[in-house]
């Protein structure tokens, strides 16, 4: 089985993407097809170039090659050429502005996209019931992520776990494509993390049931993390990105960038559900042995199975079913 | 312990006793002066400054004038506009240099020159370029302030992290929304720091100026009443100045604490 069937599927594609800067070399020839619904968790060792490729999905430094669509319905997708609304982003730090609250920062994007600078100065009795009726929806966004409590605080009075919130609600509540969180629970606490976990979960679920009502799955998220646990318990799929392949096979003098050398499934969990990190320990150690700390260059084609294994029925699991 | 807090009424009592020994030390040194001396009028006591500060609020036999009324009238229009047109000019430039590059390659090295020069210095610039009326004092306080104010907004805007202005083009704004609702809001408390910071420069410009130029204003009547060795008239003046500094700093920080509540959490 190769991606075609999941075809009509697809939200974003990224195609023979390669990035660097002057002679730096960051990314060469990063492929990968991502499916609606789907939870990717993104691994691999520091100054691999997960940020340039988000940036790069994000449309903030497009790449030198290749390419990158997003689909939104049918056909091939638009290609990425700057920022745009169907992508949200959620940093680890300045993940929201701190000069508005939690239910402003939310209905932030909500007011930048539904109006402009001139209709809220010149139709202001009109933008005052548009912005009410953002601000009523923030609070709803708000509610979902249990932050019911905080609308009015500022980023500055929330702890860390508290603010990671707001900025998902904040990409949430704009209905992106995909949504990427770079290293989003990175500085926080082994439970806040786990919470956050959990509510990301949730949103997996919300795709499952959106699948079983034959509608869009809502939610696609490319999570990138340090953590392997987080992205084998969160993630449906695991992709590393690494420099330590074996390109001299493939006749470079230089290592040409980081690039695609695991992509697998990765077991779909439920939220509150018992936490089997020991499960994890094959695929944990397939990872660190494939993309972290290969004992020798790697072929980048070997762990890359994932469109392979689902040519068992019994490796479709979740929103890949 | 540095930086270890004291409680609130502690503050208060400290700056009573900073304020009341500084009152109880000018009182000594006029005594003492007054008993060397008792025609003395270099520090002039109590009763002689009541008399000093009667003089400038009442009308002047000479004149037909409030000394106080036409001097605070120039000087406070002179001040406002100066203060308006550089404010408003440092925000503009600071925020283009920030936000586009060619901006900041044309406008960075004359600013950075411009901001070491000393306005006062300029006045015989300013005298042949724009006169010798109120837009020469409008001039030196905007040229002065100018410099440094757009270099402050500049420096802030480059601090605003890349991160915010990326979401916020994620979330759908336009560049100037980017502008506007992320950089300028990001910004504004800094300015009034900034602001809060030019006032006491922006007065030395504009005294200086007028105890050389001026007819009319206070650097003017301190000038004119210091060589008449009228200290009951000058000390006066001099208190009004530190009070009006006083107040507007203090409403400078009223205005931050109101419009960026969220500026106290986040430093």
């Amino acid at each position: 089985m190769t991606s075609e069937a999941y075809k009509d599927r697809m939200v974003l594609t990224i195609k023979g993407v390669g990035h660097w800067f002057g002679k730096h070399r960051v990314l060469h020839d990063v492929n990968l097809e991502i499916v609606r619904g789907e939870i990717v968790g993104v691994v691999g060792p520091s100054g691999c170039g997960k940020s340039t490729l988000f940036r790069a999905i994000v449309g903030t430094h497009p790449p030198r090659g290749g390419e990158i669509r997003v689909c939104s319905g049918e056909g091939v997708g638009a290609l990425v050429r700057g920022p745009g609304r169907d992508r949200g982003i959620v940093y680890q730090q300045y993940s929201l502005f701190p000069f508005l609250t939690a239910q402003e920062n939310v209905a932030f994007g909500l007011m930048v996209d539904e109006s402009s600078i001139p209709y809220r100065l010149l139709m202001y009795p009109k933008w005052r019931k548009m912005r009410a009726q953002h601000m009523e929806q923030a609070a709803e966004f708000l509610e979902r992520v249990d932050l019911g409590h905080a609308m009015r605080l500022y980023p500055g009075n929330m702890s860390g776990g508290m603010r990671q919130r707001v900025a998902v609600a904040q990409a949430l509540i704009m209905k992106p494509e995909i949504i990427l969180l770079d290293e989003p629970f990175g500085a926080l606490d082994e439970a806040t993390r786990e919470e956050l976990q959990c509510m990301l979960l949730n949103l997996y679920l919300e795709n499952l049931d959106a699948l079983r009502q034959n509608q869009k799955p809502p939610y696609t998220i490319l999570l990138v993390t340090h953590e392997l646990n987080e992205a084998i318990y969160v993630g449906d799929r695991v992709v590393g990105l690494s420099q330590y392949w074996d390109w001299k096979s493939e006749g470079f003098d230089a290592c040409p960038g980081a690039t695609v050398v695991y992509d697998r499934t990765a077991p779909v969990e439920l939220p509150g559900g018992e936490r089997k990190y020991e499960a994890y320990d094959r695929q944990r150690h397939e990872i660190r042995s494939t993309v972290f700390d290969p004992p020798a260059p790697v072929d980048r084609r070997k762990a890359q199975t994932f469109w392979e294994e689902l040519a068992d029925p019994r490796n479709r699991q979740g929103v890949l079913q | 312990m540095i930086r270890q807090a004291i409680g609130s009424k502690w503050v208060v009592a400290l700056g009573v006793v900073s304020v009341v020994a500084l009152v109880g030390a000018y009182a000594a040194l006029s005594h003492h002066q007054h008993q060397v001396n008792p025609d003395d009028r270099t520090i002039p006591t109590w009763s002689q400054l009541k008399d000093g500060f009667v003089k400038i609020v009442e009308v002047n036999a000479r004149s037909e004038e409030r000394w106080l009324v036409v001097d605070a009238k120039a000087t406070g229009k002179r001040l406002f506009l100066g203060l308006l047109c550089g404010i408003g000019g440092a925000m503009l430039l600071g925020m283009m240099m920030g936000c586009l590059a060619p901006v900041e390659a044309v406008f960075h090295p004359p600013l950075a020159l411009l901001a070491k020069l000393p306005p006062t210095a300029m006045l015989a610039v300013f005298f042949v370029l724009v006169g010798t009326d109120t837009n020469m004092y409008v001039a030196m306080i905007a040229f002065g302030v100018l410099p440094s104010l757009a270099q402050t907004v500049y420096l802030s805007v480059k601090d605003v992290p890349d991160e915010f202005l990326y979401k916020a083009y994620t979330l759908g704004a336009s560049h100037l929304e980017v502008v506007w609702n992320v950089v300028f809001r990001q910004v504004l408390p800094k300015l009034i720091d900034a602001v809060r910071l030019q006032l006491g420069p922006a007065m030395v410009y504009l005294i200086a100026a007028e105890m050389v130029v001026g007819d009319v204003g206070f650097g003017y009547r301190i000038r004119l009443q210091s060589k008449l060795l009228n200290m009951d008239v000058v000390f006066p003046y001099l208190v009004i100045l530190a009070v009006f500094g006083f107040t507007m700093d203090y409403a400078l920080l009223k205005l931050q604490r109101k419009i960026c509540p969220w500026y106290a959490y986040d430093k």
